[in-house]
């Protein structure tokens, strides 16, 4: 028996509820009594509207097709989608070259490289050099870090 | 324009100049040819080592960049089995065979005299359609402007590879974010949903750099092989003799002219140049049969067409603002960050900037025999690098690159989620350059829009009555909307 939830149906899906969503907010807008294509709503109201249309459509097909998605890892893709999330918001507090080599380390663990001359010594040297280059030499300044000031 | 180009070549031939030609056109062939990296995220990575620079040598390395990756593109398909860009997957069919017979080097010397006859046409074409497309173009109107935006839209069908309505779906989201932000019109605040972040809308380069660079860091993450490499036996380039050429320079020639007229149009792109010039090679080449099997007619054709198309994709870009594909609008978003509005009024107000722009080109272009042969022996050992670490370099230099168009850190965070719902839906077999498409063209389609029916009375109907230009322009883009279509009913009655 074929699986009816697939990861393309479910992507498919949560684009239809999205599209829908959206056209939805565009009425509970409140904007300035201006109509026709003086209307901040004129435009974007016609693009959602064919979105909605459009992902509807692709509902229908996918629906009516069962194509499977390639495998996929899960944990390390969601570890590094965590990560990238994590560091951006870290990257402020934290300065570039400190957050940067905690996302270095994440990728590379994650995916498996396991010599630690490579854990110590890419993620300090690739975050290092951009920094030294960017403060440095391009004096464009990037984000600096707490005890790495300095760098 | 023509009459620039002695004071152009006085901004080329500088110390600087030649600097940033050497090392752009170098490390766009370096970063062409390692695979996942490709041209569009090789600009996008380069781009904040040029916020320093003046405009014209900015402008001049970035398009170095992509010239070489187009070309470094070849290098990983000849050496590895593996296209560093996606307009190089048509090389790997008659290049890593003859590399597997030992003749790898003779194969990228083939790849590279293609490649530089290719370009340099491109180049030409760039210098000569350009100015005249912009010269008609420059008593466009809105109503003009919004036909010709529509035009360009369709291009959203031909690159969506696999699935048309996929591809209009991400096209449309790109339409959609490009409507988040201040109204053009009366200014006020669309789909913020009350972040004052959103108000100067979505920051094109963070959304690029996440739905093209990231996600291929966790797709690549998510399906990673820990096997390396094979690299096949190179010991530099071999260009091949005059004799050699004898009963191929006509197929180079047929390719060349695919490459140009393909360049121009709008959305059909480097990778599918190089396979309609393919095919035609396969139909018309007397050595067909060998196709496949490691023919060097088969390479001419890949590689001079796609070439030939990085000139030709230039020529809307810069005439008229409109993108063909998604390593063009990164470009047109990288000339609007160095203060150049790519437009119908560019070649008029700066004469003197755009001929360097299309002479640095044709050097470019002729840069790229010295240095292919050169880098090529140089990337052929970069090659072996493991996929982890090159994707530690990705996502590192993604991030200085988005952090310094506008030093804002919520760009980073438009970045890292453009990168997961880009995964996402690259899974599912959306195309993102159709989002990269409607994401630029976006505010002007809006704004054309809108004054044209404040013009006619909101009637849409007096657009295309009292315009015959626009009514012309609106025929072609139905024409190239269903075009896809018809192909598409055609082909499957006739497997039934």
């Amino acid at each position: 028996m074929q699986n009816l939830v697939t990861e393309r149906r479910i992507v498919a899906l949560l684009i239809l509820a999205l599209s829908a969503g959206l056209v939805v907010s565009t009425f509970g807008l409140q904007f300035a009594e201006l109509g026709g294509a003086f209307s901040p709503m004129f435009f974007p109201r016609i693009i959602l509207m064919i979105l909605l249309a459009l992902a509807a459509l692709n509902m229908v097909i996918d629906m009516m097709t069962n194509v499977e998605s390639k495998e996929l890892r899960l944990a390390p893709t969601l570890l590094i989608c965590a990560g990238f999330v994590g560091y951006v918001l870290l990257i402020m507090p934290l300065g570039y070259f400190i957050s940067s080599v905690m996302l270095a380390l994440l990728i590379l663990i994650t995916l498996g490289i396991r010599s630690p001359l490579v854990l110590l010594v890419l993620p300090i040297a690739s975050a290092g050099s951009l920094v030294v280059l960017f403060n440095h030499i391009l004096k464009m300044p990037l984000p600096n870090s707490p005890f790495f000031w300095w760098i | 324009m023509i009459e620039a180009i002695p004071q152009a070549l006085s901004l080329i031939f500088t110390v600087e100049g030649m600097f940033v030609l050497t090392l752009g056109t170098m490390l766009g062939i370096v970063l062409g040819a390692l695979p996942g990296i490709g041209s569009t995220v090789a600009v996008a990575m380069i781009l904040p080592f040029t916020l320093t620079m003046t405009q014209a040598p900015a402008i001049l390395l970035l398009l170095a960049i992509y010239a070489g990756s187009v070309y470094g593109g070849s290098i990983s398909a000849i050496l590895i089995n593996t296209p560093g860009t996606p307009q190089s997957a048509a090389t790997c069919l008659d290049g890593y065979p003859m590399a597997q017979r030992g003749e790898a080097g003779k194969a990228l010397g083939w790849a590279t005299i293609a490649s530089v006859v290719g370009g340099l046409t491109s180049a030409v074409v760039l210098i000569f359609a350009a100015p005249q497309l912009a010269a008609f173009a420059l008593n466009f109107g809105p109503i003009e402007t919004f036909a010709l935006i529509l035009l360009g839209l369709t291009c959203i069908v031909s690159v969506s590879e696999g699935s048309m309505i996929k591809g209009l779906i991400a096209g449309f989201l790109g339409l959609f974010l490009s409507t988040v932000g201040g109204d053009p019109l009366t200014g006020e605040a669309r789909f913020t949903f009350g972040n004052f972040q959103l108000i100067a809308g979505f920051n094109l380069l963070a959304v690029v750099i996440g739905v093209f660079a990231l996600s291929e860091v966790l797709i690549r993450a998510s399906a990673i092989s820990d096997a390396d490499n094979k690299l096949v036996k190179f010991s530099g380039i071999v260009l091949p003799k005059l004799s050699e050429w004898s009963g191929r320079v006509k197929g180079l020639i047929k390719s060349v002219l695919i490459g140009n007229v393909i360049g121009i149009l709008p959305g059909t792109g480097a990778a599918t140049a190089a396979f309609i010039s393919y095919a035609e090679a396969r139909r018309s080449a007397p050595t067909r049969d060998n196709f496949g099997k490691g023919e060097p007619d088969g390479l001419i054709a890949s590689e001079s067409a796609n070439n030939a198309v990085t000139g030709g994709a230039l020529v809307p870009t810069m005439a008229l603002g409109i993108p063909g594909d998604a390593i063009t609008a990164v470009m047109l978003a990288t000339l609007t960050l160095h203060g150049v509005t790519p437009g119908v009024r560019l070649m008029s107000e700066n004469p003197v900037l755009m001929a360097a722009i299309f002479s640095g080109f044709f050097i470019i272009n002729l840069m790229l025999l010295p240095f292919g042969m050169i880098v090529s022996r140089l990337a052929a050992p970069i090659l072996r690098i493991k996929e982890a670490y090159m994707l530690v370099m990705i996502s590192l230099l993604c991030t200085v690159g988005v952090f310094f168009v506008r030093g804002n850190p919520f760009d980073l965070l438009v970045m890292a989620l453009a990168g997961i719902f880009g995964f996402v839906l690259r899974r599912q077999g959306f195309p993102m350059a159709p989002l990269v498409i409607g994401m630029v063209l976006g505010p002007t389609l809006e704004i054309s829009l809108r004054q044209g029916l404040i013009i006619t009375d909101g009637s849409f109907a007096a657009f295309f009555t009292g315009h015959p230009i626009a009514a012309v322009l609106a025929v072609i883009a139905l024409v190239m909307l269903t075009l896809p279509v018809i192909r598409f009913y055609r082909s499957k009655s006739a497997k039934a």
